[in-house]
């Protein structure tokens, strides 16, 4: 599937076939480069055009372009994709160039940008290139400032990069189903001077979330707010990459949420500021320390921080139900709830019945098969056991000694003697170890314990 | 009355009682043979009249022997053929039909009347042998007609047997269906129980509201009462059979097999059926013995011509829903008469009546033989659409509704209603089954009491 793998090898190095080129050329339009491998590409280093100092996308790929008569030209092609979510789970998805979402497109503050765009989807879409100051009919509202892209057909769109900046691009036509599906890709406008805020390492994704109903494949477009799949780049943990990065680097992540709902990202042991919003970069005087940052519905922030804290930081929405796969979401709360007997007689209606959740929601490590193309609904294991997270879950593996461009995911930390949770056993005090279990009269104070068709109330409900 | 009189008569009498004598004493079986070869031929089965404690006692053997065991459906039908009263009530029938048919092959007994009359010194004796002479002159006539209405007895009570057969039949699969419906009512219900006494310790421990509880409480109030109906339902069938299988006391503790016998791999393609209805039903045999004996009773003995009954006011219909049989031969020919005389225009409408009620008797039959063919298919079409098709995906919902339990994507509640679904669509199969088998037994009835034989179905 993968067309252009050479142009991403570890190098970075774009190395375009002097055929490929000739015929791209002489059919007046750039080659639309595809990508199908669902792993974190190595950042793509200019090779012509101004210089910049490039991003890495997690668990995605930058889109080469060509320079012709000093615009940068990249082609896009906007197409139904399979998306591997998680191993284990794929997903029909639209995207762009063989993946959703589609590659990052790097440019450089003053680039005159041209994009060609091919519809091969089957319905009209368009292009909005999110936060971006252009032309009023370059901004991709179809209907309102161009006509739609029909099937088969190929737009351009030429405008100049004049902000530096974090952007993102997605359709402005049937968007409801065509985001919902996927269609979305990342955008980052590169400061002409690359000595502004530099960073060691670049972080790229975009926050999304799809709802595929368990052994299914596509997902519910028709879905608002209900989601059970939340996503960094379309990927669930334990799909996405970790954040790989050498210990004293200083490091940027940049998200944009292209859901329905705000994501208050969270990062342990370190923190951050917020130094890039929608608009622009933050003047260092107005920048909030913080571990965690909201970023509300279309909004894109850049985070930085000096990685000064070796270790596995984990890196995630704090919205407890966005670290969860699909999950049933009326399932009534077991706890607490005593079974004897009744498994029995569930197990003979039910031959393979087992009891769960009477001790919480946590399947811990317990292994039951459950219907095709699902994620478990929380999972990933690390080097002490069960993560028990899905979705939007990652870690910052701090480690010292990488090389520059090393991305590779070097493993679980190995904390120094000492340093580690660790287990009492001495002497226990017989109080504070007798375990709390809710009791009848404190968990239910109308009574329940007794029968509860005899619950009499007073007053005017009395006859 | 001379003496003379009296001597011819005697002559004449004497020499009619030599005629007539032989063919007027009682068959050795009563009539009873010919009914049992129907039972045997049709059935299979053997029937036996009670006429002695040894008849009862080796009926009593063989129920007992047949008793010992689980049931099964040719089981009950010989059971019903030995040991029911109304069958046996029946079988008398035949022995009144026969005493009259031997009565009125016999002469009247002869009167004879002694007068002594004194009329002051007369004394006047006379004495008078009399004998019936209508009785004499009708004896042969009065002969063939309860030999005809012995003979129609004969096929009354071989009907009577394969309509209790078809009766046993139908009530035994009644029966075992209802037996096993209560068997899923309860396990709905303890699904059901289940489900409740998992609401009332959530309830308990805060978990749940009253409300769901009381969900989930009336869920199971209801599976109780289906279960109660169920086993009334069950209990009704089965003393339907007690009744028909004619078995009181002890008896009445014989066992039903668990379950239904299972539906055979291919429905029965009965392509002559209506011919073979045509040939075999006794209601068709018994219309045309009176039509034949009505032609020799009114002294039609030339034949001219024949006509096809069946072509008589039949109708071709297209529109059946079955596919046109084709390349069966079909006819039911009957003589007509050269009627002749204005004298013999009552046997004429006499005949052609008896010739148009076994015309209509036979396109009854043809109508009974498609729509019980028609019923028959489609009741083994929807039983194998619940074997083939809803039970299998019943149980695949079931195997994918634990895996999102498993996945915690549907909670037990949801296991639990889905195992209740399950259970009804297997006791829709069931009946489905049950259906199945009654109209198997009602096509055979259509057909005259058995399947043909090339088209044998053992169930
Ligand atoms: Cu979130």
């Amino acid at each position: 599937m993968t067309s252009r793998r050479d142009f991403l090898s570890a190098s970075g190095a774009v190395l375009m076939g002097a055929a490929m080129v000739s015929r791209v050329q002489a059919a007046s339009l750039p080659e639309a480069v595809t990508q199908s491998d669902p792993a974190t590409m190595p950042p793509l280093l200019p090779s012509n055009g101004r210089p910049y100092n490039p991003v890495v996308t997690l668990n995605g790929w930058s889109l080469p372009w060509r320079m012709k008569n000093g615009w940068k030209e990249f082609h896009l092609v906007a197409e139904p994709v399979v998306r591997e979510i998680a191993p284990g789970m794929k997903a029909n998805l639209w995207g762009y160039n063989g993946q959703s979402p589609g590659p990052t497109i790097e440019v450089v503050e003053g680039d005159k940008v041209r994009i060609f765009v091919t519809n091969k989807l089957p319905e009209h879409t368009s292009v909005h290139w999110h936060g971006q100051i252009l032309p009023n009919g370059m901004d991709g509202v179809s209907g309102l400032t161009q006509p739609a892209i029909q099937p088969g057909k190929t737009f351009v769109y030429e405008f100049v990069a004049r902000h530096p900046g974090t952007f993102m691009y997605h359709p402005h036509a049937d968007e409801m189903a065509q985001m919902a599906m996927g269609m979305m890709g990342f955008w980052v406008t590169h400061p002409k001077n690359p000595g502004f805020m530099p960073v060691d390492r670049d972080f790229v994704f975009l926050l999304n979330a799809y709802d595929v109903e368990p052994g299914s494949y596509t997902p519910k477009i028709n879905t608002m707010l209900d989601f059970n799949l939340w996503t960094f780049n379309s990927r669930a943990f334990p799909g996405i990459d970790p954040l790989v990065v050498r210990k004293g680097d200083r490091v940027r992540i940049r998200a944009g949420n292209l859901t329905m709902t705000n994501h208050p990202l969270h990062l342990h042991g370190l923190n951050f500021e917020v130094t890039g919003t929608d608009g622009g970069w933050v003047p260092k005087s107005a920048r909030w320390p913080e571990v965690t940052t909201d970023i509300a519905v279309g909004q894109m922030r850049a985070i930085e921080f000096v990685a000064d804290a070796p270790g596995d930081w984990a890196f995630h929405c704090h919205k407890s139900h966005h670290t969860m796969n699909a999950m049933g979401h009326s399932v009534p709360t077991m706890i607490g709830v005593d079974h004897k007997g009744i498994a029995e007689k569930i197990t003979k209606l039910v031959p393979d019945y087992m009891v769960m959740g009477d001790k919480g929601g946590s399947m811990g490590d317990m292994e039951m098969p459950i219907p095709d193309n699902t994620l478990p609904m929380m999972t990933g294991q690390g080097q002490f056991g069960p993560i028990e997270m899905g979705g939007m879950f990652t870690v910052v593996k701090v480690r010292e000694g990488l090389a520059r461009n090393d991305y590779k995911d070097p493993g679980w930390y190995h904390q120094p003697p000492g340093t580690r949770a660790y287990e009492w056993t001495g002497e226990m005090p017989a109080a504070a170890s007798a375990p709390v279990k809710p009791d009848a009269t404190s968990a239910a104070p109308s009574g329940a314990a007794q029968p509860v068709f005899n619950i009499k109330r007073g007053g005017v409900h009395e006859h | 009355m001379s003496s003379y009189s009296f001597m011819r008569r005697t002559v004449l009498g004497v020499a009619l009682t030599l005629l007539l004598g032989g063919c007027a004493t009682f068959s050795k079986d009563g009539g009873f043979d010919s009914v049992a070869q129907i039972a045997e031929a049709r059935l299979g089965k053997t029937v036996r009249p009670v006429r002695s404690s040894d008849d009862a006692r080796a009926i009593d053997a063989s129920i007992k022997n047949l008793l010992a065991k689980p049931l099964t459906a040719d089981d009950a039908v010989q059971i019903a053929l030995l040991n029911n009263r109304g069958l046996q009530a029946g079988y008398a029938e035949l022995g009144i039909a026969e005493a009259d048919l031997v009565q009125a092959g016999r002469l009247h007994n002869p009167g004879f009347d002694f007068k002594h009359i004194t009329q002051g010194a007369d004394t006047i004796i006379e004495r008078t042998f009399t004998m019936s002479l209508v009785n004499l002159i009708m004896l042969p006539q009065a002969s063939r007609l309860e030999q005809q209405r012995f003979e129609a007895v004969k096929l009354q009570v071989a009907n009577q047997v394969l309509r209790l057969a078809a009766d046993t039949r139908k009530a035994y699969f009644e029966a075992v269906a209802a037996q096993q419906s209560v068997l899923y009512a309860k396990q709905v219900n303890a699904a059901a129980e289940a489900g409740a006494e998992l609401g009332n310790r959530m309830a308990r421990v805060g978990n749940w509201s009253k409300l769901e509880q009381d969900r989930e409480q009336v869920f199971y109030a209801d599976a109780t009462a289906a279960v109660a109906r169920a086993e009334k339902e069950s209990v009704m069938a089965r003393e339907k059979l007690t009744r028909l299988l004619g078995l009181w006391g002890d008896e009445t503790q014989f066992q039903l097999p668990e379950r239904l016998p299972d539906l055979p791999a291919r429905p029965l393609q009965v392509k002559d059926a209506e011919a073979f209805a045509i040939n075999n039903r006794l209601d068709i045999q018994a219309a045309r013995q009176q039509t034949a004996s009505l032609a020799s009773s009114l002294g039609l003995t030339r034949t001219t011509r024949f006509i096809n009954v069946l072509d008589l006011g039949y109708v071709r219909n297209t529109d059946s829903g079955l596919p046109r049989a084709t390349g069966y031969e079909l006819s039911l020919e009957i003589p007509i008469f050269d009627w002749g005389s204005a004298r013999v225009a009552r046997a004429e409408a006499i005949y052609m009546q008896s010739v148009n009620h076994l015309a209509e008797t036979a396109v009854n039959a043809r109508s009974a033989v498609r729509e019980s063919y028609l019923g028959y298919r489609s009741a083994y079409d929807l039983a194998r659409h619940y074997r083939d098709n809803i039970v299998p995906l019943r149980k695949q919902i079931s195997d994918e509704n634990l895996l999102r339990y498993n996945g915690m994507l549907i909670s037990v509640f949801e296991l639990l209603a889905d195992a209740r679904e399950q259970v009804l669509s297997v006791n829709g199969y069931i009946n489905a089954l049950k259906d199945y088998w009654v109209a198997q037994t009602d096509l055979s009835a259509a057909l005259g009491g058995n399947l043909p034989a090339n088209l044998s179905n053992k169930e």
